[in-house]
């Protein structure tokens, strides 16, 4: 597409074309067309570089050219691109060159090249081509649109044209006019909407049913269904006054606190929450609910969604701003600004011995340079990390000066006093179980020192050395001379395996005492000050002082090397919107910010606050529809780039994104726009629906409303809900549900040890909170969890994937945690109503949002007697909980496998949630019923 | 039980007629993918390769924690000439592991020529050592890694980026071919009792849709995670609820024409029925003669844990399956080497042994590829550590060796060399995606084609296009 634009040769018009002009153009064609193809293309293996070389072709001058390569025929001949090996190996046609599928030339590259031979292959020299170039740049005759930016690393890519329909995203915003008919709606939006499918000659479907609105706005704002009592309600009001009771309902839901927790887990999606740090000790990160709370509390209180840029972005330095008179943003505390902060902390990151400390510090840069390009500007930049963007405006440059903007930031868990309006439930509980699991280790431990140090005395004492001795730490270090006994003397094999485990085990439950202290995951201005990722801490003493780096300029590192350091760069912005960085600006370089120690990130976040930044206000506007829809106007919600999927409707979106700042860019606002069009109350089935398909097969002109499976937390939060078990208490440490056992307890390797086994909190209550609540380790994912997709938090998720797999069969209709979901709820109707009947009527409508058909009814009660009969015969067994297991490690020193034992100390004192042999057979019967519902189509869908 | 006998044929036939309106599909096991907007992806059995295939399935064998190449199949004589002698290097690439007070460290193992093709191995392959197995090997010893971080290596060598959650090079197989048995998944792996560092990083579908993920068979417990219903449901009171469960979504299907999904998320429900019966027959090793069990160790308790997934994978291999990934952990030698990889050397040898005998007697192995690998290999020398030499060998991304065997690959051969003293690779020198691109292109497959959309550009195994490494092929 973009060379399309780029290969419009204009001849003035009016004139008979000259030789002379025509040869110029033909100079011009190649020198502006066809050279930069093949730059791109083919330079890499066929260039000047005889040891790069590949086939002996070299097509860097068009002497190699005409020589050809190894296969000894000329890649051209002149005049006839027909006999011409080049033209077949681009075509891909019996040659197939460039060999990748990304670097394959467009049908328009193909046509530019065989235009090239076809006018005999001219090839002006470098003085020509730099002429050309030169005019060209100032404006010469060439469409496309000229892009500036701070400049990439060649001529070439400055001089790109780019096609206007992919650079959208980087244009100014102006809010389009409405096209007529708008007086017919009740939206602009549907004026937007319909007048395209009026287009296309379709026609949008009806409005839908009052239940299925109903539940569709529960589950889009709260993710959670409404009860029988509020459909009922619901249904009711809505035949007396169709739009009050529908607007009455969006305003009760978005009031809600649960809202925010729906919608916070669709920020934490794209920032890729997680409590643990992943990689080879996965250490736990224990304040990080800290910064989940943060999120729900902002979507909660419709914190305007620029605050919500630059608290994540720079709250630290937000709170310690002095001018912040020139914003008029409330002030945030120290405390709050370093918990919101934790946005900078979201990503896997470790730092061991393994990794030299300069590759450790660029993987966590190069993470947040493309994490706040991708989060808040729907823009990945680590493409442009090693060459400047393939597509996009981006040079390599600017990525640097948004690495820049980072340098001086630093990782670490900082003191942030709780704040009051932060849930501190159950501290004391789980302080008593981290202790109780600390003290074991640390027994085990000191009894195995103490064996050793027994041996070690020992064993002076056999050389008549006693006054040797010294304690271990001493006696390790190099230092120390004289020969001294081995390391782990008087300890057998095992035990020196055991050891290693146990040391870790201290490790890892010492630092998980930091859950209860006021610390946040966080970051500080500074020097690089790598050390262990076990604990992360602003350096204090003048010793850890010592240690700091003087804080260095930032370079362009050559092909991503961090060895390659070239260019200088100050910190700065993305250049390419055109819009100026703001205080720090100055007129040579508008896109500057501050060098300082302090206040890098506050200019950046200030940037893409700004109501200016188009691509910031499109992304977030963007997002919010895609999840109301299940798809984006841009259908990308993480790449608005020419790479990303064109929007479908550019002009309703940039509408939106002016009303959206213009109602104070709140994202409650943005809710109630869209959920008030008809456009989102449509049916989601078409009367003209194979009409439809055929002009639209994708739906993209929303003539109906896409169905949606339900979430991963959405389908644990309703089965939840159903049963009767969900306890909805708001914010706090993060919960731990019962999970499959198999995969709770088996053995996961860590750095010189195994993770302890995962333990479920220990009361029902506790454990059966919503999803978002759920702690995320990032190696271990919880299958019922994985299965419904949820993202695996590497990687921001733009949109949840959904697809029916088998193994959902398994978990849905197998599982423990799903079977005792069905008996709870089968106690909770049984309770209800004493007809069975009635239960399975009330069961059918609470899960299908429907009430059954008297003949489906009989037929569920006939099954549930035969099941009755079935149970009678088939009692179930009791299921027990360990209290301790086995562990089994190959240990390294000696190839040998070795056991110990690990406590399970939750179980020691466990009330365990209802199961099958608990309850009587009429309850597993109904139970039966009951898992149909749970696996059942209209339950798993949202209409 | 047997008076719900002909209640369950009835029910079958009932679900006979709901079934032929969403008609069974024939996909993997992880049932037919339908995409958000409900309309049915296309099938994925048995896709056309680029090119004709010289191998159809794959054995990867993994040693986790990284073999020493010295103590395998790359012996280094120059080593123990400056055993116990100064090392000596600074480079700032090395991380905190490779610096310090360090030392040469010379192989306690004996190597000699074994086999026809005279191909060296340590003393203790012995079961390996004999020709009929020696001389299938190719020993490729150019391989350079980049990490030396357990978990980032293996995201490296499993998914082609260090970062971990890319698609596996299984899942990207089975994308590449589709799967050739409808019951069963195409990629499966077989790991420790313990997950490797990174779990199921190491062999997720990554941005691939989710049905190419690898289902791991567990070692013990249930094969395949709630597989079966809990003990007191039978598989006949498993096969009432299903036909009532149809019923009811069938309904569900009137209210909803227009709604694809619905019908192939029933498919899959018979799907699973299905499994439940296939899966456990699969993996019940009690029809093997006792003379295999033998043969791959099962009745030995050094060799038991690692013949059996050996054995299993002979039999997925054989029932159609494309890729099987077994996991081997504890090779993560810093110390006392000598005796620790002696015990792991000895738990490998005789099952992989008798997975190449068994694989060829069954004229399996011509199109069985087997790759034996870890993530990187290990260094020259050894750091002092408590203050003690201790002889072991830490992280070496610049060597290792691997080998190949089967599926169109040179016999007998060794391809690369590493340094005298085995600190980096020096000839025929590739990095790992090359390696990818190799195991891609033998099984017909070209990394350049095998492409995926996503995030705003066609992805590949190797990330940015690498080579065949052509003096591995036949």
């Amino acid at each position: 597409m973009l060379l399309a634009f780029s290969l419009l040769v204009v001849v003035t018009s009016g004139q008979e074309p000259t030789d002379a002009q025509e040869g110029l153009d033909r100079e011009k064609h190649f020198t502006l067309v066809v050279l930069p193809i093949m730059q791109r293309r083919c330079f890499a293996c066929h260039g000047k570089n005889p040891d790069e070389l590949k086939g002996e072709l070299d097509v860097s001058s068009i002497e190699g050219i005409l020589k050809g390569g190894e296969s000894g025929s000329p890649g051209i001949e002149r005049g006839n691109s027909g006999h011409s090996l080049i033209m077949e190996a681009i075509r891909w046609d019996g040659l197939e060159m460039p060999p990748k599928e990304n670097d394959r030339l467009t049908q328009a590259e193909i046509d530019a090249v065989g235009k090239w031979i076809d006018e005999g292959a001219v090839w002006p020299d470098l003085e020509k081509q730099n002429l050309i170039l030169k005019k060209n740049a100032e404006g010469g005759n060439f469409s496309g649109k000229v892009m500036v930016t701070s400049g990439g690393l060649s001529k070439a890519w400055d001089n790109r044209r780019y096609n206007p329909a992919e650079v959208w995203a980087f244009e100014p915003i102006v809010k389009p006019d409405v096209p007529d008919g708008k007086l017919a709606y009740s939206s602009e939006i549907d004026s937007f909407v319909n007048s395209k499918i009026a287009n296309a000659n379709l026609e949008p479907t009806e409005i839908a049913a009052p239940a299925v609105l109903l539940r569709r706005a529960y589950y889009d704002l709260l993710g959670l269904p409404p009860s029988i009592e509020e459909t009922d309600a619901f249904v009711s009001a809505y035949s007396k006054d169709p739009n009050g009771a529908w607007s009455e309902l969006i305003d009760k839901l978005l009031a809600s606190p649960h809202y925010g927790e729906r919608w916070g887990q669709h920020w934490l999606d794209v920032v890729r929450y997680a409590d643990t740090s992943g990689f080879s000790n996965d250490f736990e990160r224990s304040n990080a609910w800290r910064y989940r709370d943060y999120v729900i509390r902002a979507f909660n209180e419709d914190l305007p969604y620029d605050q919500f840029i630059v608290q994540q972005i720079a709250g630290d330095e937000l709170a310690k701003d002095k001018n912040s008179s020139s914003n008029s943003a409330p002030k945030v505390t120290l405390s709050e600004g370093l918990v919101s902060t934790g946005f900078l902390r979201m990503g896997p990151w470790e730092h061991t011995a393994m990794t030299p400390e300069k590759v450790s510090r660029q993987i966590y840069l190069d993470d947040l340079t493309n994490a706040v390009g991708e989060t808040f500007l729907s823009t990945p930049l680590k493409c442009c990390k090693c060459h400047d963007h393939k597509f996009d405006p981006i040079p390599t440059r600017d990525y640097y000066r948004i690495y820049a903007a980072f340098a001086t930031t630093q990782p670490a868990e900082m003191k942030s006093e709780f704040l009051d309006k932060e849930s501190r439930n159950g501290f004391e509980e789980q302080k008593a179980h981290v202790q109780r699991l600390l003290a074991h280790a640390t027994e085990k431990m000191n009894s195995l020192y103490a064996k050793r140090e027994k041996a070690a005395k020992e064993w002076y004492k056999e050389r008549g050395r006693e006054s040797d001795y010294a304690p271990f730490d001493q006696r390790r270090k190099p230092t120390f001379l004289g020969e001294k006994p081995r390391r782990f003397i008087g300890l057998s094999i095992a035990e020196e395996g055991e050891l290693k485990v146990r040391e870790q085990d201290v490790r890892l439950w010492t630092r998980r005492m930091e859950r209860f202290q006021p610390l946040a995951q966080s970051i500080y201005n500074g020097g690089d000050y790598l050390h262990s990722s076990l604990k992360l801490r602003e350096p204090q003493n003048k010793y850890q002082l010592s240690k700091v780096k003087p804080i260095g300029k930032t370079q362009i590192l050559d092909g991503g090397s961090v060895y390659a350091p070239s260019i200088e760069v100050t910190p700065g912005v993305l250049s390419a919107i055109g819009l100026n960085s703001g205080a720090s600006s100055t007129s040579e370089d508008p896109f500057k910010l501050t060098d300082a120690v302090d206040g890098r990130r506050l200019g950046l976040a200030r940037w893409i606050a700004d109501s200016k930044n188009s691509l910031a206000v499109r992304s977030i506007v963007n997002r919010v529809w895609s999840l109301h829809f299940g798809k984006g106007i841009a259908g990308n919600p993480n790449n608005l780039g020419a790479s990303g999927k064109a929007p479908t409707h550019p002009l309703l979106l940039d509408y939106l994104a002016s009303e959206f700042i213009a109602n104070g860019s709140s994202i409650k606002w943005l809710h109630k726009k869209i959920m008030k069009s008809n456009v989102y109350q449509r049916a989601s089935s078409h009367p003209q629906f194979s009409k439809v398909e055929n002009a639209d097969p994708n739906n993209q002109l929303l003539t109906y409303f896409n169905p949606r499976r339900l979430t991963a937390e959405e389908l644990r939060d309703t089965m939840l809900v159903l049963s009767g078990e969900i306890n909805l208490a708001v914010g706090g440490l993060s919960i731990r549900p019962e999970m499959n056992l198999e995969v709770a307890l088996s053995p996961r390797m860590i750095q010189f040890s195994l993770a302890p086994g995962y333990q479920p909190d220990s009361t029902p209550s506790q454990r059966n909170r919503r999803s978002v609540y759920i702690q995320r380790i990032r190696g271990l994912s919880d299958p019922l969890m994985e299965v419904f997709d949820k993202p695996n938090s590497s990687e921001s998720c733009e949109m949840r994937d959904s697809a029916s797999v088998t193994p959902q069969v398994f978990t849905l209709l197998n599982s423990d945690v799903v079977t005792k979901r069905s008996i709870a709820m089968a106690l909770r109707l049984q309770g209800e109503d004493k007809s069975v009947e009635r239960q399975i009527e009330r069961g059918y409508l609470r899960s299908l949002g429907r009430v059954p058909s008297a003949a489906m009814v009989q037929k569920l009660a006939a099954h549930y007697k035969k099941m009755v009969d079935y149970h009678r015969k088939h009692p179930p067994e009791r299921e027990s909980f360990p209290t301790e297991i086995t562990r089994r490690v190959v240990e390294e020193f000696s190839g040998d496998p070795f056991e110990y034992q690990e406590r399970l100390d939750i179980y020691e004192d466990y009330s365990p949630d209802k199961q099958a042999s608990d309850v009587e057979v009429e309850t597993r019967a109904l139970a039966d019923v009951c898992l149909l519902f749970l696996n059942s189509n209209e339950f798993m869908f949202v209409y | 039980m047997n008076g719900f006998k002909s209640e369950i044929d009835r029910r079958s036939f009932m679900y006979g007629l709901g079934a032929s309106l969403g008609s069974v599909a024939l996909t993997g096991m992880m049932g037919s993918e339908v995409t958000a907007s409900g309309t049915r992806a296309t099938e994925d059995i048995a896709k056309q390769a680029h090119h004709p295939a010289k191998a159809k399935s794959v054995i990867m064998l993994f040693m986790e924690g990284a073999p020493s190449h010295i103590e395998t199949f790359d012996p280094k004589p120059k080593l123990n000439e400056l055993h116990l002698k100064n090392f000596v290097s600074e480079n700032e690439r090395f991380s905190g592991m490779t610096r310090g007070n360090r030392f040469y460290v010379g192989s306690p193992y004996k190597f000699r020529k074994v086999g026809n093709s005279g191909l060296e191995m340590c003393e203790h392959f012995t079961h390996m050592a004999e020709a009929e197995v020696a001389d299938e090997l190719c020993v490729y010893r150019g391989c350079k890694a980049e990490s030396v971080n357990h978990p980032a290596a293996l995201f490296h060598m499993n998914t082609g980026s260090r970062f971990g959650g890319d698609p596996a090079i299984g899942a990207w197989v089975n994308y590449g071919l589709g799967s050739v048995n409808e019951n069963l998944p195409g990629y499966v792996v077989m790991t420790e009792l313990a997950a490797p560092q990174g779990g199921s990083g190491n062999w997720s579908s990554g941005f691939l849709p989710s049905k190419y993920q690898a289902t791991r068979l567990r070692s013990s417990g249930s094969p395949i995670l709630d597989l079966n219903p809990p003990k007191w449901k039978t598989r006949d009171h498993q096969r009432m609820n299903l036909d009532l469960l149809s019923e009811i979504n069938l309904e569900s299907v009137k209210n909803h024409p227009q709604h694809r999904e619905l019908e192939s998320r029933m498919d899959n429900y018979e799907l699973a029925f299905r499994m439940q019966m296939e899966v456990p027959d699969l993996v019940d090793l009690s029809r093997e003669s006792e003379q295999t069990l033998d043969m791959y160790g099962l009745n030995q308790e050094s060799t038991a844990e690692f013949g059996r997934k050996c054995l299993m994978a002979r039999r997925l291999v054989e029932k159609g399956v494309r890729f099987v990934q077994i996991f081997s952990g504890g090779w993560d030698s810093h110390d006392f080497i000598e005796r620790a990889h002696k015990k792991r050397i000895q738990s490998v040898d005789q099952p992989i042994a008798a997975l190449i005998k068994d694989l060829k007697s069954r004229g399996m192995l011509e199109d069985t590829l087997i790759v034996w690998t870890g993530e990187f290999g290990r260094t020259p020398d050894n750091t002092i550590r408590g203050g003690q030499t201790a002889i072991g060998r830490d992280h070496n991304a610049q060597a290792m060796n691997m080998f190949f065997a089967g599926g169109g690959v040179k016999k007998g051969t060794v391809v690369g060399a590493t340094d005298e003293i085995g600190g980096e690779a020096v000839e025929v020198v590739h990095p790992i995606r090359d390696v990818h691109c190799t195991m891609l292109d033998l099984l017909g497959l070209d990394d350049n084609k095998l492409t995926y959309f996503h995030g705003g550009r066609y992805k590949q195994l190797s990330q940015f296009g690498g080579e065949v490494i052509k003096e591995i092929i036949a």
